[in-house]
């Protein structure tokens, strides 16, 4: 099956610094898509890139089978997106906000009103609709951006840090409307640090760090390469270590080994993959990356 | 058809802010002209004539450029660096579908309405305040003509200048002086030979020129008026070439 959103090689540098150092995007159609990285890792730069917002340096992109540069236009149309800097308006209402985005995507004058309230009622934010963008919480403001990205009811959904700075409540919410919007066909590819909402949401992650992207696969492939048990336990030091297992009873073993160091096996998570990946202590690297 | 449809698409947030702003965007724009009138109108110009009129006669076409211009550059740049660097929400805008001219002049259509009910107002005010002053149709059309002109520039602007300080580093150094010399409030024989070529040149000079002849009924200056076209050429291409290169 051809890829919805087909990337490779792609590089974006600025000045003489990567942000995005070579990488290849496979998004199969109907698939929520994971992009997991630390904080300056390129997931934002890469959805801009995917996103047509952002030309990269190197590169070549094609989405819905159009190729991005010889016909934007046709790939554009297939596309919504929620910015992690919410894009809107924040001195006009949350519904101005929603029409004039729904005008520019030319959506027929009597649809809208309807679609809108459709998706207002789905999200909750009936209520609110009437209110400057610009007095709403942080939430609701990235609800009206997700509403906005929906108007035109796009083929893939960009969505970049969803979740971050929402309740736990509004997450969950969140999460049902991203598989909702996904049964009914929509792809989507999202952004996050959260390893839990990835391992729920998502059927393929990728996990990306300086640029680069280490691992690709469902959550349970990612979990399973570096071995489905997790022992961890306490080092000399006091700290806590991990040590992964394809086998039961070879974790066992190692228990057994380190019995006085408090061991506890468990069932690998997505979390234990990711900081394998990217670096228990990425605090080093972000060090290194703010004197470029 | 679809040109003037996708200008006002474009157009519709900056309407609905305007909606909600009116009487405060209108008093602040207001206030700066109303003042040179009094000030330089009554206190100063009270019995001096100037190339033939009354000086109050000879300047509120003069203001009333001068509102024009600066009100419908700074709307339009002021609103569309917010949009662009504060509310980033211009780059989505560049993703429907939309033409680059529509983006241009439905992004200049705050500033157009805006400035023209300024201008408008200030027009108002100066009937009133001096019997030779008409208001022709010629006048009304060099008006907007003029906010058209501006209001690209304050695209371009928008587009270009990448933050606050140098935007009001660009309004001192350019706008304002430009809203001084520029045939505003005095006539520009009055200025040495350079500087009155250099001065003249500048699309605010003309914008005075036409608009003072319209109502006074001199004779209609058609270079300036075409001048002032080609600057609205030069800058819609700055806006164009601004797009393409952030895109
Ligand atoms: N316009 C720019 N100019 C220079 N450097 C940039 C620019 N945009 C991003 N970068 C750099 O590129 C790197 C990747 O940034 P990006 O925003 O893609 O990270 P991210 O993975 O989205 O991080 P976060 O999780 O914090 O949102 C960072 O080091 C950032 O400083
Ligand atoms: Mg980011």
């Amino acid at each position: 099956m051809p890829f919805i959103i087909d990337a490779e090689g792609i590089v974006v540098r600025f000045g003489d610094f990567a942000a995005v150092n070579g990488i290849d995007v496979k998004v199969q159609e109907g698939v929520i898509y994971g992009f997991l990285g630390p904080n300056g890792a390129g997931k934002t730069t890469t959805v801009k890139v995917l996103t047509t917002m952002m030309k990269p340096t190197e590169g070549r992109l094609s989405v819905g089978g159009y190729s991005t540069a010889e016909e934007p236009r046709k790939a554009r149309d297939l596309i919504g997106v929620v910015q992690q800097h919410i894009a809107l308006d924040k001195d006009i209402s949350v519904r101005e906000n929603i029409i004039c985005r729904a005008m520019l995507h030319k959506i027929p004058k009597k649809e809208i009103e309807p679609r809108l309230m459709e998706l207002a009622d789905m999200i909750g934010l009936t209520p609110y609709l009437d209110k400057l963008v610009g007095n709403l919480s942080g939430g609701w403001k990235r609800k009206v951006a997700i509403l906005c990205a929906l108007m035109h009811e796009p083929k893939i959904l960009f969505l970049d840090e969803p979740t971050a700075g929402l309740d736990t409540q509004s997450r969950h919410m969140l999460w049902d409307m991203i598989r909702q919007m996904n049964k009914r066909g929509t792809t989507v590819f999202v952004t996050t640090h959260y390893m839990d909402e990835a391992e729920s949401l998502c059927d393929v992650v990728s996990i990306i760090d300086k640029g680069m992207i280490k691992e690709s696969g469902t959550p349970k492939e990612l979990c399973a390469r570096i071995g489905q048990w997790t022992v961890e336990y306490d080092s000399e030091e006091g700290k806590r270590r991990y040590r992964f297992f394809s086998d039961w009873y070879d974790a066992q073993a190692f228990v057994s080994q380190v019995s006085e160091r408090d061991p506890a096996t468990r069932k690998t998570h997505l979390e234990d993959v990711f900081l394998e990946e990217t670096g228990r202590d990425n605090m080093k690297v972000t060090e290194k990356r703010l004197r470029v | 058809m679809s040109l003037i449809g996708d200008t006002m698409r474009v157009a519709m947030s900056d309407l609905y802010y305007l909606k909600r702003n009116l009487p405060i965007l209108m008093a602040t724009s207001i206030v700066t002209p109303v003042l040179y009138l009094v000030a330089f109108g009554y206190g100063l110009g009270k019995d001096i004539t100037m190339e033939g009129v009354s000086y109050m006669a000879f300047m509120i076409p003069g203001v009333v450029a001068l509102t024009t211009v600066t009100s419908s550059f700074t709307t339009v740049a002021n609103k569309l660096m917010v949009q662009k660097r504060f509310y980033e929400s211009f780059d989505e805008m560049l993703l429907c579908p939309i033409s680059k001219t529509s983006l241009i002049l439905g992004k200049s259509i705050l500033g157009i309405l805006k400035s023209m009910m300024c201008g408008l107002l200030m027009l108002l005010i100066g009937y009133f305040l001096s019997d030779d002053l008409q208001i022709t149709p010629m006048l009304i059309l060099c008006m907007i003509l003029s906010c058209m002109v501006f209001s690209m520039l304050g695209v371009a602007a928008g587009m270009i200048v990448p933050d606050l300080p140098r935007m009001n580093l660009f309004n001192s150094f350019v706008i304002l002086p430009m809203t001084f010399l520029c045939g505003t409030m005095f006539s520009l024989d009055a200025l040495p030979e350079v500087a009155k070529n250099i001065i003249g040149a500048l699309p605010l000079s003309q914008t005075s020129a036409c608009l003072r002849a319209a109502a006074l009924r001199w004779d209609f200056p058609w270079v300036s008026l075409c001048i002032l076209i080609g600057y609205g050429l030069l800058f819609y291409g700055l806006c164009l070439f601004s797009l393409r290169k952030t895109n």
